[in-house]
Protein backbone atom coordinates (compact mmCIF):
# COMPACT_ATOMS: atom_id res chain seq x y z
CA UNK A 1 0.00 0.00 0.00
CA UNK A 2 2.81 2.24 0.73
CA UNK A 3 4.86 1.10 -1.87
CA UNK A 4 5.44 4.80 -3.61
CA UNK A 5 7.09 5.68 -0.26
CA UNK A 6 9.14 2.55 -0.50
CA UNK A 7 10.26 3.27 -3.81
CA UNK A 8 10.90 6.65 -2.66
CA UNK A 9 12.79 5.22 -0.30
CA UNK A 10 14.88 3.33 -2.17
CA UNK A 11 16.44 6.01 -4.47
CA UNK A 12 17.37 8.55 -1.44
CA UNK A 13 19.18 5.59 -0.23
CA UNK A 14 20.90 5.68 -3.71
CA UNK A 15 21.08 9.24 -4.07
CA UNK A 16 22.89 9.91 -0.38
CA UNK A 17 25.26 6.68 -1.41
CA UNK A 18 26.34 8.89 -4.43
CA UNK A 19 27.08 11.89 -2.72
CA UNK A 20 29.44 10.22 -0.10
CA UNK A 21 30.80 8.79 -3.15
CA UNK A 22 31.18 12.25 -4.90
CA UNK A 23 32.24 14.03 -1.70
CA UNK A 24 34.79 11.20 -1.69
CA UNK A 25 35.89 12.31 -5.17
CA UNK A 26 36.08 16.19 -4.27
CA UNK A 27 38.22 15.27 -0.84
CA UNK A 28 40.86 13.89 -2.65
CA UNK A 29 41.01 16.25 -5.76
CA UNK A 30 44.69 16.93 -5.03
CA UNK A 31 45.68 13.61 -3.79
CA UNK A 32 48.45 11.73 -6.19
CA UNK A 33 47.27 8.62 -8.24
CA UNK A 34 43.59 8.71 -7.08
CA UNK A 35 40.67 7.40 -9.20
CA UNK A 36 37.39 9.07 -9.47
CA UNK A 37 34.69 6.47 -9.26
CA UNK A 38 30.84 6.69 -10.28
CA UNK A 39 27.91 4.24 -8.86
CA UNK A 40 26.19 2.27 -11.38
CA UNK A 41 22.45 1.84 -10.45
CA UNK A 42 20.51 -0.66 -11.25
CA UNK A 43 16.50 -1.26 -11.23
CA UNK A 44 15.51 -3.78 -9.02
CA UNK A 45 12.34 -5.19 -10.04
CA UNK A 46 9.57 -6.62 -7.07
CA UNK A 47 6.33 -7.69 -7.31
CA UNK A 48 5.01 -7.74 -3.41
CA UNK A 49 1.89 -9.59 -4.03
CA UNK A 50 0.27 -11.46 -7.14
CA UNK A 51 -2.67 -9.28 -7.64
CA UNK A 52 -0.18 -6.45 -8.04
CA UNK A 53 1.99 -4.62 -11.02
CA UNK A 54 5.90 -5.28 -10.84
CA UNK A 55 7.52 -2.70 -9.20
CA UNK A 56 10.87 -0.55 -9.97
CA UNK A 57 13.25 -0.16 -7.30
CA UNK A 58 16.58 1.10 -7.50
CA UNK A 59 19.83 0.19 -6.13
CA UNK A 60 23.08 0.83 -6.04
CA UNK A 61 24.77 -2.20 -7.18
CA UNK A 62 28.39 -1.58 -7.96
CA UNK A 63 31.24 1.07 -8.08
CA UNK A 64 32.85 1.96 -11.62
CA UNK A 65 36.32 3.58 -10.81
CA UNK A 66 37.37 6.22 -13.90
CA UNK A 67 40.41 4.43 -14.64
CA UNK A 68 42.13 7.16 -16.94
CA UNK A 69 45.51 8.58 -16.31
CA UNK A 70 45.74 11.81 -14.08
CA UNK A 71 47.51 14.94 -15.13
CA UNK A 72 50.96 14.58 -14.50
CA UNK A 73 52.28 17.46 -12.77
CA UNK A 74 56.29 18.04 -12.61
CA UNK A 75 57.73 18.01 -8.90
CA UNK A 76 61.00 17.99 -9.77
CA UNK A 77 62.12 15.46 -6.62
CA UNK A 78 64.25 13.24 -8.15
CA UNK A 79 62.57 10.37 -6.31
CA UNK A 80 59.08 11.35 -7.72
CA UNK A 81 57.71 8.99 -10.51
CA UNK A 82 54.69 8.86 -12.54
CA UNK A 83 53.80 6.29 -14.58
CA UNK A 84 51.90 7.44 -17.91
CA UNK A 85 50.53 4.14 -19.43
CA UNK A 86 49.04 1.31 -18.07
CA UNK A 87 50.10 -0.47 -14.66
CA UNK A 88 50.85 0.14 -11.10
CA UNK A 89 53.45 0.21 -9.01
CA UNK A 90 53.86 -2.67 -6.42
CA UNK A 91 55.08 -2.36 -2.69
CA UNK A 92 55.24 -4.97 0.18
CA UNK A 93 53.20 -5.13 3.02
CA UNK A 94 53.31 -8.04 6.02
CA UNK A 95 50.16 -9.04 3.94
CA UNK A 96 51.35 -9.58 0.50
CA UNK A 97 52.05 -7.01 -2.35
CA UNK A 98 49.94 -4.27 -2.44
CA UNK A 99 49.95 -1.89 -5.55
CA UNK A 100 49.76 1.99 -6.12
CA UNK A 101 50.06 4.29 -8.62
CA UNK A 102 50.87 7.06 -6.03
CA UNK A 103 55.05 7.40 -7.39
CA UNK A 104 56.29 9.98 -4.38
CA UNK A 105 59.01 7.66 -3.52
CA UNK A 106 61.56 8.06 -0.66
CA UNK A 107 64.30 6.54 0.87
CA UNK A 108 64.27 5.10 4.35
CA UNK A 109 66.76 5.27 7.10
CA UNK A 110 68.06 1.85 5.57
CA UNK A 111 68.25 3.97 2.09
CA UNK A 112 65.42 1.38 0.80
CA UNK A 113 63.09 3.29 -2.22
CA UNK A 114 59.86 3.43 -0.25
CA UNK A 115 56.24 4.71 -0.60
CA UNK A 116 54.51 7.35 1.26
CA UNK A 117 53.09 4.85 3.34
CA UNK A 118 56.69 3.58 4.24
CA UNK A 119 56.25 0.54 2.32
CA UNK A 120 59.08 -0.75 0.49
CA UNK A 121 58.96 -0.48 -3.51
CA UNK A 122 59.71 -3.59 -5.23
CA UNK A 123 61.62 -4.44 -8.06
CA UNK A 124 60.73 -6.58 -10.88
CA UNK A 125 62.64 -9.50 -9.36
CA UNK A 126 60.45 -9.23 -5.96
CA UNK A 127 62.90 -7.70 -4.15
CA UNK A 128 63.75 -4.30 -2.19
CA UNK A 129 65.09 -2.08 -3.14
CA UNK A 130 68.72 -0.32 -1.36
CA UNK A 131 70.03 2.48 -2.90
CA UNK A 132 74.12 2.06 -2.14
CA UNK A 133 75.64 4.54 0.11
CA UNK A 134 77.30 7.31 -1.32
CA UNK A 135 75.20 7.38 -4.22
CA UNK A 136 73.23 10.54 -4.79
CA UNK A 137 72.46 10.88 -8.81
CA UNK A 138 69.82 8.37 -8.83
CA UNK A 139 68.16 8.14 -12.46
CA UNK A 140 65.09 6.65 -13.02
CA UNK A 141 64.53 5.64 -17.08
CA UNK A 142 61.58 5.80 -18.98
CA UNK A 143 61.38 1.95 -18.72
CA UNK A 144 61.35 2.76 -14.96
CA UNK A 145 65.12 1.09 -14.71
CA UNK A 146 66.81 2.88 -11.98
CA UNK A 147 70.64 3.85 -12.35
CA UNK A 148 73.22 5.78 -9.93
CA UNK A 149 76.18 7.03 -10.54
CA UNK A 150 77.78 3.65 -9.33
CA UNK A 151 75.88 1.50 -12.07
CA UNK A 152 72.18 0.12 -12.83
CA UNK A 153 70.58 -0.72 -9.95
CA UNK A 154 67.66 -2.26 -10.02
CA UNK A 155 64.13 -1.87 -12.30
CA UNK A 156 60.75 -1.00 -10.52
CA UNK A 157 58.11 -3.20 -10.95
CA UNK A 158 55.46 -2.42 -12.86
CA UNK A 159 52.47 -4.83 -13.27
CA UNK A 160 48.72 -5.25 -14.58
CA UNK A 161 46.02 -7.17 -14.24
CA UNK A 162 42.85 -8.49 -16.32
CA UNK A 163 40.28 -6.85 -14.11
CA UNK A 164 40.83 -3.45 -12.85
CA UNK A 165 38.05 -2.62 -11.69
CA UNK A 166 38.18 -5.91 -9.69
CA UNK A 167 40.97 -4.31 -7.54
CA UNK A 168 39.81 -3.00 -3.78
CA UNK A 169 40.78 0.01 -2.34
CA UNK A 170 42.25 0.28 0.73
CA UNK A 171 42.76 3.79 1.29
CA UNK A 172 46.41 4.97 0.98
CA UNK A 173 45.94 4.57 -2.73
CA UNK A 174 46.76 1.07 -1.99
CA UNK A 175 44.87 -1.30 -3.68
CA UNK A 176 44.87 -5.43 -3.59
CA UNK A 177 43.33 -7.95 -5.50
CA UNK A 178 43.97 -11.76 -5.75
CA UNK A 179 44.19 -11.75 -9.60
CA UNK A 180 47.30 -12.84 -11.65
CA UNK A 181 50.05 -9.49 -11.64
CA UNK A 182 50.73 -9.46 -15.66
CA UNK A 183 54.27 -8.15 -16.05
CA UNK A 184 53.44 -4.73 -18.26
CA UNK A 185 56.19 -4.98 -21.08
CA UNK A 186 57.45 -1.30 -22.10
CA UNK A 187 55.88 0.97 -18.89
CA UNK A 188 55.86 4.42 -19.35
CA UNK A 189 57.97 6.17 -16.30
CA UNK A 190 58.62 9.64 -15.72
CA UNK A 191 60.91 10.69 -13.30
CA UNK A 192 60.85 14.13 -11.36
CA UNK A 193 56.70 14.26 -12.21
CA UNK A 194 53.57 12.45 -9.77
CA UNK A 195 50.49 11.84 -11.23
CA UNK A 196 47.61 13.91 -10.12
CA UNK A 197 44.10 12.77 -9.12
CA UNK A 198 41.98 12.05 -12.09
CA UNK A 199 38.80 13.85 -10.68
CA UNK A 200 37.60 16.43 -12.73
CA UNK A 201 35.79 19.44 -11.19
CA UNK A 202 33.18 20.32 -13.15
CA UNK A 203 31.81 16.75 -13.70
CA UNK A 204 31.70 16.54 -9.48
CA UNK A 205 30.05 19.73 -9.29
CA UNK A 206 27.17 19.01 -11.70
CA UNK A 207 26.46 15.62 -10.09
CA UNK A 208 26.40 17.21 -7.26
CA UNK A 209 23.59 19.49 -8.14
CA UNK A 210 21.96 16.53 -10.07
CA UNK A 211 22.15 14.10 -7.04
CA UNK A 212 20.52 17.22 -4.49
CA UNK A 213 17.85 18.25 -7.03
CA UNK A 214 16.93 14.48 -7.29
CA UNK A 215 16.89 14.27 -4.01
CA UNK A 216 15.08 17.23 -3.30
CA UNK A 217 12.34 16.18 -6.10
CA UNK A 218 11.75 12.42 -4.40
CA UNK A 219 11.54 14.32 -1.11
CA UNK A 220 8.40 16.20 -2.73
CA UNK A 221 7.12 13.17 -4.13
CA UNK A 222 7.39 11.70 -0.59
CA UNK A 223 5.12 15.18 0.49
CA UNK A 224 2.85 14.70 -1.93
CA UNK A 225 2.09 11.20 -1.33
CA UNK A 226 1.83 11.56 1.87
CA UNK A 227 -0.67 14.29 1.32
CA UNK A 228 -3.01 12.22 -1.19
CA UNK A 229 -3.21 10.24 1.49
CA UNK A 230 -3.88 12.10 4.28
CA UNK A 231 -6.39 14.09 1.88
CA UNK A 232 -8.16 10.28 1.29
CA UNK A 233 -8.62 9.33 4.51
CA UNK A 234 -10.21 12.60 5.35
CA UNK A 235 -12.46 12.08 2.23
CA UNK A 236 -13.52 8.65 2.95
CA UNK A 237 -14.01 9.52 6.48
CA UNK A 238 -16.62 12.25 5.76
CA UNK A 239 -18.25 10.11 3.08
CA UNK A 240 -19.18 7.80 5.44
CA UNK B 1 25.79 12.35 6.25
CA UNK B 2 28.94 10.63 5.61
CA UNK B 3 29.31 13.59 2.80
CA UNK B 4 29.16 15.89 5.66
CA UNK B 5 32.20 14.98 7.07
CA UNK B 6 33.79 13.62 3.86
CA UNK B 7 33.80 16.96 2.87
CA UNK B 8 35.29 18.17 6.08
CA UNK B 9 38.22 16.04 5.76
CA UNK B 10 38.85 17.46 2.10
CA UNK B 11 38.77 21.09 3.77
CA UNK B 12 41.25 20.06 6.57
CA UNK B 13 43.23 18.57 3.87
CA UNK B 14 43.20 21.94 1.60
CA UNK B 15 43.89 24.34 4.80
CA UNK B 16 47.07 22.72 5.32
CA UNK B 17 47.71 22.53 1.70
CA UNK B 18 47.43 25.94 2.22
CA UNK B 19 49.46 26.56 5.04
CA UNK B 20 52.50 24.35 3.81
CA UNK B 21 52.47 26.93 0.43
CA UNK B 22 52.11 29.93 2.54
CA UNK B 23 55.22 28.81 4.54
CA UNK B 24 57.06 28.21 1.38
CA UNK B 25 56.22 31.67 -0.41
CA UNK B 26 56.82 33.28 3.28
CA UNK B 27 61.04 31.38 2.92
CA UNK B 28 61.32 32.60 -0.37
CA UNK B 29 64.45 34.63 0.13
CA UNK B 30 65.56 32.83 3.47
CA UNK B 31 69.00 31.49 2.52
CA UNK B 32 69.32 27.67 2.11
CA UNK B 33 65.57 27.36 2.43
CA UNK B 34 63.70 24.27 1.23
CA UNK B 35 60.39 24.25 -0.09
CA UNK B 36 57.86 21.88 1.37
CA UNK B 37 55.32 19.78 -0.01
CA UNK B 38 52.16 18.36 0.85
CA UNK B 39 50.77 15.04 0.00
CA UNK B 40 47.57 13.57 0.31
CA UNK B 41 46.00 10.03 0.50
CA UNK B 42 42.65 8.61 0.29
CA UNK B 43 41.32 7.28 3.95
CA UNK B 44 39.70 3.90 4.52
CA UNK B 45 37.01 2.15 2.47
CA UNK B 46 33.95 0.76 3.72
CA UNK B 47 32.23 -2.13 2.06
CA UNK B 48 28.97 -1.82 1.53
CA UNK B 49 29.05 -4.67 -0.95
CA UNK B 50 32.37 -6.39 -1.13
CA UNK B 51 34.08 -7.04 -4.40
CA UNK B 52 33.32 -10.41 -6.04
CA UNK B 53 30.34 -11.26 -3.55
CA UNK B 54 27.12 -12.85 -5.14
CA UNK B 55 24.32 -11.37 -6.63
CA UNK B 56 21.98 -13.90 -7.11
CA UNK B 57 21.87 -17.88 -5.95
CA UNK B 58 23.16 -18.81 -9.60
CA UNK B 59 26.32 -17.45 -8.42
CA UNK B 60 26.64 -13.87 -10.28
CA UNK B 61 29.25 -12.29 -9.02
CA UNK B 62 29.03 -8.06 -9.06
CA UNK B 63 31.55 -6.53 -11.17
CA UNK B 64 33.01 -4.07 -8.87
CA UNK B 65 31.82 -3.88 -5.14
CA UNK B 66 30.36 -0.27 -3.18
CA UNK B 67 33.13 1.04 -1.33
CA UNK B 68 32.43 4.08 -0.02
CA UNK B 69 35.61 6.01 1.14
CA UNK B 70 35.76 8.31 4.01
CA UNK B 71 37.99 11.22 2.65
CA UNK B 72 41.19 12.51 2.76
CA UNK B 73 44.10 12.86 4.69
CA UNK B 74 47.54 14.05 4.94
CA UNK B 75 50.31 11.54 3.81
CA UNK B 76 53.40 13.79 4.03
CA UNK B 77 54.81 17.26 3.89
CA UNK B 78 57.95 16.30 2.74
CA UNK B 79 60.83 18.66 1.93
CA UNK B 80 62.14 18.73 -1.49
CA UNK B 81 66.07 18.69 -0.99
CA UNK B 82 66.80 20.51 -4.56
CA UNK B 83 69.63 22.59 -5.29
CA UNK B 84 68.74 26.17 -4.53
CA UNK B 85 70.41 28.92 -6.53
CA UNK B 86 73.50 30.37 -5.94
CA UNK B 87 74.14 34.06 -5.51
CA UNK B 88 77.31 35.78 -5.25
CA UNK B 89 77.78 38.42 -2.04
CA UNK B 90 81.58 39.23 -2.57
CA UNK B 91 81.44 38.29 1.61
CA UNK B 92 84.30 36.33 2.90
CA UNK B 93 82.48 34.14 5.26
CA UNK B 94 79.38 33.35 2.98
CA UNK B 95 79.82 30.15 2.10
CA UNK B 96 77.28 28.25 -0.36
CA UNK B 97 77.41 24.25 -0.73
CA UNK B 98 76.98 23.26 -4.36
CA UNK B 99 75.72 19.93 -3.75
CA UNK B 100 75.21 17.59 -0.93
CA UNK B 101 75.68 18.22 2.41
CA UNK B 102 75.14 20.47 5.47
CA UNK B 103 77.25 22.77 7.51
CA UNK B 104 77.72 21.27 11.35
CA UNK B 105 76.76 24.26 13.87
CA UNK B 106 76.92 23.14 17.51
CA UNK B 107 73.90 25.00 19.45
CA UNK B 108 73.91 26.71 23.32
CA UNK B 109 72.96 23.33 24.44
CA UNK B 110 75.47 21.35 22.93
CA UNK B 111 73.42 19.24 20.45
CA UNK B 112 74.47 19.50 16.73
CA UNK B 113 72.14 20.88 14.32
CA UNK B 114 72.83 21.19 11.00
CA UNK B 115 72.40 24.12 8.08
CA UNK B 116 72.32 24.79 4.78
CA UNK B 117 72.37 28.49 5.30
CA UNK B 118 76.29 29.50 4.91
CA UNK B 119 76.10 33.50 6.49
CA UNK B 120 79.27 33.13 8.43
CA UNK B 121 80.46 35.56 10.68
CA UNK B 122 83.49 36.11 13.08
CA UNK B 123 82.67 36.87 17.02
CA UNK B 124 84.25 38.50 19.14
CA UNK B 125 86.94 35.56 19.80
CA UNK B 126 87.52 35.46 16.21
CA UNK B 127 85.73 32.45 15.96
CA UNK B 128 83.69 31.70 12.89
CA UNK B 129 79.86 31.64 14.06
CA UNK B 130 76.45 31.62 12.22
CA UNK B 131 74.57 34.53 12.40
CA UNK B 132 72.68 33.53 15.32
CA UNK B 133 76.27 32.96 17.05
CA UNK B 134 76.25 29.30 17.03
CA UNK B 135 79.75 28.11 16.34
CA UNK B 136 80.46 25.86 13.21
CA UNK B 137 81.87 22.74 14.13
CA UNK B 138 84.44 21.92 13.98
CA UNK B 139 85.45 25.33 15.36
CA UNK B 140 87.73 27.43 13.25
CA UNK B 141 89.16 30.33 15.10
CA UNK B 142 90.73 33.56 13.06
CA UNK B 143 93.82 35.42 13.88
CA UNK B 144 94.03 38.64 14.64
CA UNK B 145 96.15 39.59 12.34
CA UNK B 146 94.36 37.92 9.62
CA UNK B 147 93.88 39.87 6.59
CA UNK B 148 92.21 37.53 3.98
CA UNK B 149 90.27 34.64 4.65
CA UNK B 150 89.84 32.00 1.79
CA UNK B 151 87.88 29.08 1.83
CA UNK B 152 88.70 26.40 -0.70
CA UNK B 153 86.26 24.04 -2.82
CA UNK B 154 87.62 21.53 -0.65
CA UNK B 155 86.45 23.37 2.81
CA UNK B 156 89.97 23.82 3.91
CA UNK B 157 90.26 27.79 5.68
CA UNK B 158 93.29 29.70 4.37
CA UNK B 159 94.27 32.91 5.67
CA UNK B 160 97.40 35.38 4.83
CA UNK B 161 98.99 36.50 8.00
CA UNK B 162 100.21 40.18 8.09
CA UNK B 163 103.93 40.50 7.05
CA UNK B 164 103.73 37.15 6.03
CA UNK B 165 103.54 35.88 1.88
CA UNK B 166 101.96 32.13 2.68
CA UNK B 167 98.95 31.53 3.54
CA UNK B 168 98.52 29.65 6.51
CA UNK B 169 95.92 26.63 6.95
CA UNK B 170 93.58 26.92 10.17
CA UNK B 171 91.28 24.12 9.58
CA UNK B 172 89.17 22.15 7.66
CA UNK B 173 85.26 22.47 7.55
CA UNK B 174 83.54 19.13 7.35
CA UNK B 175 80.26 18.47 5.89
CA UNK B 176 77.27 16.22 7.17
CA UNK B 177 74.88 13.99 4.88
CA UNK B 178 72.21 11.74 5.86
CA UNK B 179 70.45 8.37 4.08
CA UNK B 180 67.78 10.17 4.19
CA UNK B 181 67.70 14.03 4.60
CA UNK B 182 64.31 14.71 4.09
CA UNK B 183 63.82 12.82 7.42
CA UNK B 184 65.83 15.42 8.80
CA UNK B 185 64.01 17.77 11.80
CA UNK B 186 63.58 21.10 11.35
CA UNK B 187 63.64 23.42 14.25
CA UNK B 188 63.40 27.26 12.47
CA UNK B 189 66.26 29.35 12.28
CA UNK B 190 66.98 27.61 8.71
CA UNK B 191 68.69 24.76 11.32
CA UNK B 192 67.94 21.08 10.69
CA UNK B 193 68.38 18.26 13.72
CA UNK B 194 68.98 14.12 13.10
CA UNK B 195 65.99 12.65 13.82
CA UNK B 196 65.25 8.69 13.98
CA UNK B 197 63.59 9.16 10.10
CA UNK B 198 66.99 11.08 8.64
CA UNK B 199 69.52 8.31 9.58
CA UNK B 200 72.72 8.68 11.32
CA UNK B 201 74.94 11.60 9.72
CA UNK B 202 77.75 10.85 8.00
CA UNK B 203 80.61 13.32 7.93
CA UNK B 204 83.14 14.37 5.23
CA UNK B 205 85.09 16.99 3.76
CA UNK B 206 83.76 18.92 0.72
CA UNK B 207 84.80 17.55 -2.39
CA UNK B 208 84.63 13.92 -1.05
CA UNK B 209 82.38 11.92 -3.11
CA UNK B 210 79.03 12.34 -2.11
CA UNK B 211 79.50 15.59 -0.57
CA UNK B 212 79.25 18.93 -2.45
CA UNK B 213 81.68 21.70 -2.91
CA UNK B 214 82.10 24.74 -0.55
CA UNK B 215 81.70 28.09 -2.81
CA UNK B 216 83.23 31.39 -1.09
CA UNK B 217 81.80 34.84 -1.31
CA UNK B 218 77.85 33.16 -2.26
CA UNK B 219 75.47 32.18 -0.65
CA UNK B 220 72.47 29.40 -1.45
CA UNK B 221 69.22 30.68 -2.48
CA UNK B 222 65.93 29.28 -1.12
CA UNK B 223 64.69 27.08 -3.89
CA UNK B 224 61.32 28.06 -3.71
CA UNK B 225 59.56 28.29 -7.11
CA UNK B 226 57.47 31.23 -6.95
CA UNK B 227 55.07 30.33 -10.19
CA UNK B 228 54.19 26.85 -8.90
CA UNK B 229 53.47 28.06 -5.75
CA UNK B 230 51.02 30.39 -6.63
CA UNK B 231 49.23 27.81 -9.30
CA UNK B 232 48.97 25.49 -6.36
CA UNK B 233 47.82 28.16 -3.90
CA UNK B 234 44.85 28.29 -6.95
CA UNK B 235 44.36 25.09 -6.97
CA UNK B 236 44.39 24.52 -3.14
CA UNK B 237 41.83 27.31 -3.21
CA UNK B 238 39.20 25.65 -5.29
CA UNK B 239 39.39 22.65 -4.28
CA UNK B 240 39.09 24.12 -0.89
CA UNK B 241 35.80 26.07 -2.36
CA UNK B 242 34.66 22.75 -3.75
CA UNK B 243 34.68 20.99 -0.44
CA UNK B 244 32.66 23.28 1.18
CA UNK B 245 30.16 23.50 -1.51
CA UNK B 246 29.90 19.58 -0.54
CA UNK B 247 29.13 20.48 2.79
CA UNK B 248 26.86 22.98 1.79
CA UNK B 249 24.91 20.30 -0.68
CA UNK B 250 24.79 17.69 2.09
CA UNK B 251 23.52 20.78 4.52
CA UNK B 252 20.43 20.93 1.48
CA UNK B 253 19.76 17.09 1.71
CA UNK B 254 19.42 16.96 5.18
CA UNK B 255 17.50 20.02 5.29
CA UNK B 256 14.87 18.37 3.35
CA UNK B 257 14.98 15.64 5.50
CA UNK B 258 14.16 17.95 8.18
CA UNK B 259 11.26 19.80 6.46
CA UNK B 260 9.60 16.79 5.50
CA UNK B 261 5.77 16.54 6.78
Amino acid sequence: MENVLYIALSRQEAMRRQMDVVANNIANMNTSGFKSQRPLFLEYLERPDRRQERMSFVQDYGLMRNLQAGPVTVTDNPLDVALRGDGYFAVETLAGPRYTRAGGFQLNTDRELVDRNGLPVLSDAGARIVIPDGANQIRIKGDGSIETEQGPLARLKVVSFDDEQKMQELGGGLYSTEQEERPVEKPEVTQGALEGSNVQPIVETTQMIDVLRAYQNTQRMIDSEHERLRTAIRQLGRVQ
Amino acid sequence: MRSLSIGATGMLAQQLNVEVISNNIANMTTTGFKRQRAEFQDLLYQNMRRVGSTSSDAGTVVPSGVQIGAGVKTAAVYRINEQGNISVTGNALDLAINGQGYFQVELPDGQTAYTRAGSFQLNAEGTIVTADGYQLQPGLVVPENAVDITVNPNGEVLVKLDGQTQPANIGQIQLATFPNPAGLEAIGDNLLLESPASGNIIAGNPGAPGFGRVIQQALETSNVNIVSEITNLITAQRAYEMNSRVISTSDQMMQSISQMR
